[in-house]
C-alpha cells in the first residue's frame, strides 16, 4: 500500500461513449512503437464482450483467501484485434480503399449492441476503463522479476522497463487485462495515469479531454478532493468488480438514469428501469444498492429544495472543479528524494545492489 | 546467435564421461573465444550427460501454459567444456522437437506480430562463490548472500529495447513522420538498424526475484545458438575469471536450464539441472567434484515415511499432494535439481536458503517467509532434531523424487 493514492471517479450517467478519452490516450501514448494494438483507455458497451474479448472470464485477481488466481493471456488476432490501416496514399492513383489486414475483430466490434429486446427492454451503457492502479495489484503480485512497482507518493502502478523481461505473467494476473505485452520491445506496458502530466498539476489526458465531463481526479486521502467526497463521504462511487480482490482505485458512479421499459403494446411501464440492478451488482458489488438510493435521494432533494451538495459535486459547473491535483506536492517529493521530477525509478534496485553500476534512463530533459 | 543454421552434418560423436554429471573440461591451445557450435574442436571435447527436470517448486499463474506443462518429463542434455589460458567455452546440447521463436516486430504491419509466442532458449548459471560445496547458492538463481551470474540466450525475433540513447524520434509510427517515398524507406532502414536480433543477456542474481541485468559492459561473454538434428546446440564463452566469479580453481559448479517455446516456457516454466561439476585439468577443488557426484545411501522406504510424517502437511509430494500448493515449495522434482548438501542444510536450518521466488503478496495467508529487518525468515521450523538415520533416509528418499525421462 502506498502512502497516498491518486484516484479517478467516472460518472457513468454522463458517459456518452464518444471515445474522446480513447483517442486522447491513444495519441498521447499508444499510437506508436509496438503499442498500436493497446488501449490503455477504452470505452466498451456493457453488456458486451468488452476489450479484450470477454476479459471478465480470463482469470487473474485473487480469491477470498487472497491467493492469486491463474489467468489466460489474450491472443492478438482473436481477443484484442489486429490494428488495420488503409491505403490512403494510393487512393489518388485510383486504387480502391482496402485495409492492409482483413479486420476480423477489434475493440467495440459489438458497440451499442447491448442486450434485451427492442423496443421493450433493450439496454446498454458505456463502461470506460483504464488501469485501476489497484491497492493490491494482480499484475504486481504475478511478476516474477519485481519489475512492477506502486509509487509510494501517489500509488500509481508502473512497470520498470529495466527489469521487465517480457514473461507476461502480469497479463495473466491482472483480472482487468489492463496490462499489455509490447511485442516490439518485448516488455509489458500499461496506463501510467499520465504521471508526467499529474506531476505538473494537469489531469490525465483522458480526463482533460472528456467531453461528457465524467471524470474526477484527486487524492483519496485529501478530504477536500472530489474523489474523497464521492468515494468516502457520499459512498456513491464504487470500484469495478471488487470481487477480484485487487482493491481498484478507479471508481464508478453506477448508471441510475435509464428510460423505462415498454410493454408489448409499446406503452411505458411506469417505475421500471431498463438497466437490471443485478448487472450493476455484478459489476460494482452489493454496495451498489445503497449508492443508487443515495443518488436517487440527492436528485429528489435537489428537485424539492433546489439544493444538494452531491448533485453540485456531480454536475461540476466548471471543468476545473473536477480535479484536485497538486504539483507542489510532487516537487516536494522530488526534492526530498533528491531526484529529478519526471524520472521515476524503482528504488528497491536503484542503488545497484546486485551490479556494480546500473543504467537507468535519463530524465527527458 | 547471429543466424539460425540448420546443421546439415551430424553432431560429432559423443564421448560420454565415465562419471555422470561431471564435465571434464579440455584445455586447448587455440583461442576458445573464436569457437562456434560447428568448430572441429568439439570432436575432441568430452561430453557428459546432464539431466534437466521440470521446475515444479513454484507454480506459475498462466493457466494455458500450466496445462501444457503438467506432465513434463526429464530431458537429457549433454555438456562439454574447452578452455584456454584466459577463457572457457561450454557447449550445451538439449533435445527439443520443434524450433520456436518469439516473434519480433514487423514495423510495417501487425500481420506477423504476435503477443503470445515464446522462444526456445537456454541459460547457464555460475556461482559467485563456491568454496563450500555443501553451501552452494540456491539452484533457482541464487539466494540471499549467495549470488550467481546467469547467461541467457533465447530465440527471439528482432526487438527494439528502450535504450536511453534519446532516439525517441525513431520510435514513432512511420505514418506519423514527415517522410515520403525514399526518405521513408531510409527512415525504415534506420529504425531497423536499432533492433536487436540477438537476444543474449547476462544477469547477477541473489534469488529469482532479484535477477538484475548487467548493462554496464562489465560482463564479457558471447553465446551462440543453433538448431541441430533434433535439438538445440548452444555455446557460451566467458573469461575464466571476471568481476562476477573466478572459475579457475580446478573445478567449479554450474547449472543449466532450457526453455521450450512450444510449451509457452519462460521464466519458471523451464527444465533445469542440479548443480553439477566442471573439472578443469589443473588440480584443485576435488571436494566439490566428490560432493556433487556423491549419492546419499539410505532406506528409501523409511525416508518416505519420515517425509509423510514430518513434511507432507506443508509440502506436496508425488503421492502425498493434499497440502495446498501455496503452502511450501513443491517436492515433485526436488531430487532432480537439489543437491544433497542443499537438502540437508534446508532441513536443519530452513533460514539458510529461503526460496526467494515466492511472492508473498500473491498468497498472503501462506507466506513462505517473514521479513525481519529485510532478512527472510522461513516459516518452516528447523528439523535439526531428526536423528541421523532418519535424516539420511529422508534425503535418500528426496533424491528419488524426479520425473522420468
Amino acid at each position: 500500500m502506498s502512502k497516498r493514492q491518486l484516484s479517478m471517479v467516472m460518472d457513468l450517467n454522463k458517459c456518452i461513449g464518444c471515445q474522446t478519452c480513447t483517442v486522447a490516450c491513444k495519441t498521447q501514448w499508444t499510437n506508436r512503437n509496438g503499442r498500436e494494438y493497446m488501449y490503455w483507455n477504452n470505452v466498451e458497451t456493457y453488456p458486451g464482450t468488452g476489450y479484450p474479448k470477454n476479459w471478465m472470464e480470463l482469470g487473474g485477481g485473487f480469491d477470498e483467501a487472497g491467493d492469486l488466481q491463474p489467468g489466460v493471456i489474450p491472443n492478438l488476432e482473436a481477443d484484442y484485434g489486429v490494428p488495420w490501416d488503409y491505403n490512403y496514399d494510393n487512393l489518388a492513383a485510383g486504387e480502391i480503399m482496402t485495409p492492409n489486414v482483413e479486420p476480423t475483430w477489434g475493440p467495440n466490434w459489438d458497440e451499442d449492441a447491448g442486450a434485451g429486446v427492442f423496443p421493450q427492454d433493450n439496454y446498454f451503457f458505456y463502461l470506460p476503463r483504464i488501469c485501476n492502479h489497484c491497492t493490491n495489484p494482480g499484475c504486481l503480485s504475478a511478476c516474477p522479476r519485481d519489475a512492477i512497482f506502486k509509487r509510494d507518493e501517489d500509488g500509481v502502478v508502473l512497470v520498470d522497463l529495466d527489469r521487465c523481461q517480457g514473461y507476461r505473467y502480469c497479463i495473466a494476473g491482472c483480472p482487468y487485462k489492463k496490462i499489455y505485452f509490447n511485442p516490439k520491445i518485448s516488455k509489458s506496458e500499461k496506463c501510467i495515469l499520465c504521471f508526467p502530466r499529474i506531476e505538473q498539476g494537469l489531469p490525465p489526458a483522458c480526463a482533460q479531454q472528456c467531453v461528457g465531463r465524467i471524470r474526477f481526479v484527486g487524492f483519496l486521502d485529501d478530504e477536500e478532493s472530489q474523489v474523497h467526497k464521492l468515494v468516502h463521504k457520499h459512498k456513491v462511487a464504487l470500484g469495478l468488480r471488487p470481487d477480484y480482490g485487487t482493491q481498484p482505485n478507479v471508481y464508478y458512479i453506477p448508471p441510475t438514469e435509464a428510460p423505462p421499459k415498454f410493454d408489448a403494446e409499446g406503452r411505458i411501464i411506469e417505475g421500471s428501469n431498463r438497466v437490471p440492478v443485478e448487472e450493476l451488482e455484478k459489476l460494482f458489488g452489493p454496495s451498489v444498492h445503497d449508492a443508487i438510493k443515495t443518488l436517487k435521494a440527492a436528485m429528489k432533494e435537489r428537485k424539492e429544495t433546489g439544493k444538494s451538495e452531491l448533485m453540485d459535486l456531480l454536475i461540476s459547473y466548471q471543468h476545473s472543479e473536477m480535479f484536485r491535483l497538486d504539483n507542489n506536492y510532487y516537487h516536494e517529493v522530488a526534492k526530498e528524494k533528491g531526484e529529478h521530477l519526471l524520472a521515476p525509478v524503482d528504488e528497491r534496485y536503484v542503488k545497484g545492489k546486485y551490479t556494480s553500476k546500473l543504467t537507468h534512463f535519463k530524465a527527458a530533459h | 546467435m547471429n543466424t539460425l543454421v540448420k546443421s546439415i552434418t551430424a553432431i560429432s560423436a559423443v564421448t560420454a564421461s565415465l562419471m555422470a554429471s561431471n564435465v571434464e573440461a579440455v584445455k586447448v591451445s587455440d583461442d576458445v573465444t573464436k569457437l562456434n557450435p560447428k568448430s572441429a574442436i568439439w570432436s575432441n571435447a568430452k561430453f557428459a550427460d546432464v539431466m534437466l527436470y521440470p521446475q515444479t517448486t513454484m507454480k506459475m499463474n498462466d493457466k494455458k501454459a500450466n496445462a501444457k506443462n503438467a506432465n513434463n518429463k526429464a530431458k537429457k542434455a549433454q555438456v562439454a567444456a574447452v578452455y584456454d589460458s584466459k577463457n572457457i567455452t561450454l557447449m550445451v546440447k538439449w533435445p527439443d522437437a520443434t524450433i520456436n521463436k518469439q516473434e519480433g516486430f514487423n514495423s510495417k504491419s501487425y500481420d506477423m506480430t504476435k503477443t503470445d509466442t515464446y522462444g526456445d532458449g537456454f541459460a547457464v548459471q555460475f556461482a559467485s562463490h563456491f568454496e563450500d560445496a555443501t553451501k552452494l547458492p540456491y539452484v533457482g538463481m541464487g539466494s540471499d548472500g549467495r549470488e550467481v551470474v546467469v547467461y541467457l540466450q533465447k530465440y527471439v525475433g528482432r526487438i527494439f529495447e528502450p535504450n536511453g540513447n534519446g532516439d525517441v524520434e525513431m520510435q514513432v509510427n512511420r505514418k506519423q513522420t514527415n517522410y515520403f517515398n525514399d526518405q521513408l524507406v531510409a527512415y525504415d532502414e534506420r529504425v531497423n538498424q536499432l533492433g536487436h536480433k540477438d537476444y543474449q543477456r547476462a544477469f547477477v542474481s541473489a534469488g529469482v526475484r532479484s535477477m538484475t541485468e548487467i548493462k554496464d559492459q562489465t560482463a564479457e561473454y558471447n553465446m551462440r545458438l543453433m538448431y541441430g538434428t533434433d535439438g538445440w546446440i548452444g555455446t557460451i564463452t566467458r573469461p575464466l575469471t571476471d568481476a562476477y566469479t573466478d572459475l579457475n580453481k580446478g573445478a567449479f559448479p554450474m547449472v543449466i536450464a532450457a526453455w521450450d517455446g512450444s510449451k509457452m516456457n519462460r521464466d519458471g516454466l523451464k527444465s533445469l539441472s542440479s548443480w553439477f561439476s566442471v573439472d578443469l585439468e589443473e588440480s584443485g577443488n576435488e571436494s566439490l567434484v566428490s560432493e556433487l557426484n556423491s549419492s546419499p545411501k539410505g532406506d528409501i522406504a523409511n525416508g518416505k515415511q519420515v517425509a509423510a510424517d514430518n513434511c507432507a502437511a506443508c509440502h506436496q509430494f508425488p503421492e502425498n499432494d493434499f497440502a495446498p500448493y501455496t503452502m511450501a515449495p513443491g517436492m515433485f522434482n526436488i531430487g532432480g535439481y537439489a543437491t544433497t548438501g542443499y537438502l540437508k542444510e534446508s532441513i536443519i536450518d530452513p533460514n539458510a536458503v529461503v526460496v526467494p521466488g515466492y511472492n508473498r503478496n500473491a498468497h498472503r495467508n501462506t507466506p513462505w517467509y517473514e521479513l525481519d529487518n529485510g532478512k527472510r525468515i522461513s516459516t518452516m521450523p528447523a528439523f535439526d532434531w531428526l536423528d541421523e538415520q532418519s535424516m539420511t533416509d529422508l534425503i535418500a528418499y528426496l533424491k528419488t523424487l524426479k520425473a522420468g525421462e
